[in-house]
């Protein structure tokens, strides 16, 4: 539902801060974030005609799994294991469940799967622009 | 590049964004943060992002009222002028616990993915020195309004807050809430004397709108009205 925005703001992004005619981008989600990549490329290509620089650029989408660590007991952990809490979050709110709306909120929601402590730190969970490629020229952005 | 920050920016772009901050808890500031929103003469978004409290959403009695998400992102829930966006409507009736570091990334979602409305932006922060100060200020010129009471401990600290927001060229305005008390005509400082730039009464029946702080139309309403919104206008 958020693939509109994220569209918009890359095109917006990439419009500001290039002049060069861009001929692809790179984007990195994470994967919790559950975002239509379809959605997201549908909507990119829609908006893209709206600026000459962007207009021929291809959106590569990649998706991040995220690592953990607890700061209270130092271990790190993959969503795999903690898959199954989210599951369960999932299904205690039904189709507009938090994480969708809020990715960020994981934390909030998510235990440590060894000592239980919500302190925990996730590596990967943002949402960037890895890499744009512009005409005539390779230029690497982060 | 980080693409929500630059779509937070955009969302705050030609408004005119208010952030009510304070020192400490329990001065009043959601309840002046509701008021303020109530008290402008247009539409206004309100973003409660005191998200360990969740204030905000009690004091209009939509705690449980779920937010609903069109193509321009989450809906606010409307309450006459004030469309509200608060975390109580995401997360609804469950505690959250957010390490710092991901409170501000919070923020910055809340901003990015929201549908915001009106000329207004009004943001109840989280009282202290914390990241959503300096994230808003990445995100936004804003104006600062500070919110006090006359007690000795409030006003100490709210000295830091002030010295901060001058280094950084903001000029707050000092709210100093539960100033004083009318009894018979007279002026009663119950609390100590302190002047800010607003000083609100006393009202204890504003307990009772608790819920349905949009009907409140007593004494406090009314300073904030006549004394506090020209002065940001
Ligand atoms: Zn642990």
């Amino acid at each position: 539902m958020h693939e509109w925005s994220i569209a918009y703001s890359v095109v917006k992004t990439l419009t500001e801060n290039f002049n060069k005619k861009i001929s692809k981008v790179t984007l990195v989600i994470p994967l919790f974030s559950f975002l239509d990549i379809e959605i997201l490329k549908e909507a990119f290509n829609e908006l893209k005609k709206e600026n000459p620089i962007v207009e021929n650029a291809e959106l590569e989408v990649k998706i991040q799994e995220p690592t953990f660590r607890c700061r209270n007991c130092n271990r790190e952990f993959k969503f795999s294991d903690i898959q199954q809490q989210v599951g369960e979050v999932k299904n205690s709110y039904g189709e507009e469940y938090p994480l969708h709306l809020m990715p960020e909120l994981l934390p909030a929601f998510i235990k440590c799967p060894y000592c239980g402590s919500h302190d925990i730190e996730a590596i990967g969970q943002e949402i960037y622009i890895e890499k744009v490629e512009e005409y005539g020229a390779v230029e690497r952005v982060s | 590049m980080e693409p929500l920050r630059e779509l937070a920016k955009e969302k705050l772009k030609d408004k005119k964004v208010i952030a009510i901050m304070s020192a400490k808890g329990g001065v009043g500031k959601s309840v002046i943060s509701a008021l303020i929103s109530l008290s402008l003469p247009s539409d206004v978004t309100l973003i409660d992002l005191d998200i360990h409290t969740m204030a905000i959403a009690k004091l209009f009695g939509v705690e449980n009222v779920p937010l609903e998400v069109s193509k321009e992102g989450i809906e606010p829930v409307k309450i006459r002028n004030v469309n509200l966006i608060s975390l109580a409507g995401i997360v609804r009736d469950r505690y959250v616990i957010l390490p710092g570091r991901n409170q501000s990334n919070v923020m910055k979602e809340l901003i990015a993915y929201s549908s915001i409305k009106g000329k207004y932006v009004v943001f109840d922060l989280p009282p202290g020195l914390g990241d959503e100060i300096l994230v808003l200020e990445e995100l936004s010129d804003f104006k600062p309004i500070v919110v006090t009471t006359p007690s000795k401990v409030s006003l100490k600290v709210v000295k830091y807050l002030l010295d901060y927001l001058n280094e950084r060229k903001k000029k707050a305005l000092v709210v100093v809430n539960m100033s004083y008390f009318t009894c018979n005509d007279q002026r009663v400082n119950l609390f100590g004397n302190y002047n800010g730039d607003v000083n609100l009464p006393i009202d204890p029946n504003l307990e009772d709108y608790i819920g349905k702080i949009q009907e409140y139309e007593g004494e406090v309403k009314k300073v904030i009205e006549k004394e506090l919104i020209p002065q940001f206008m």
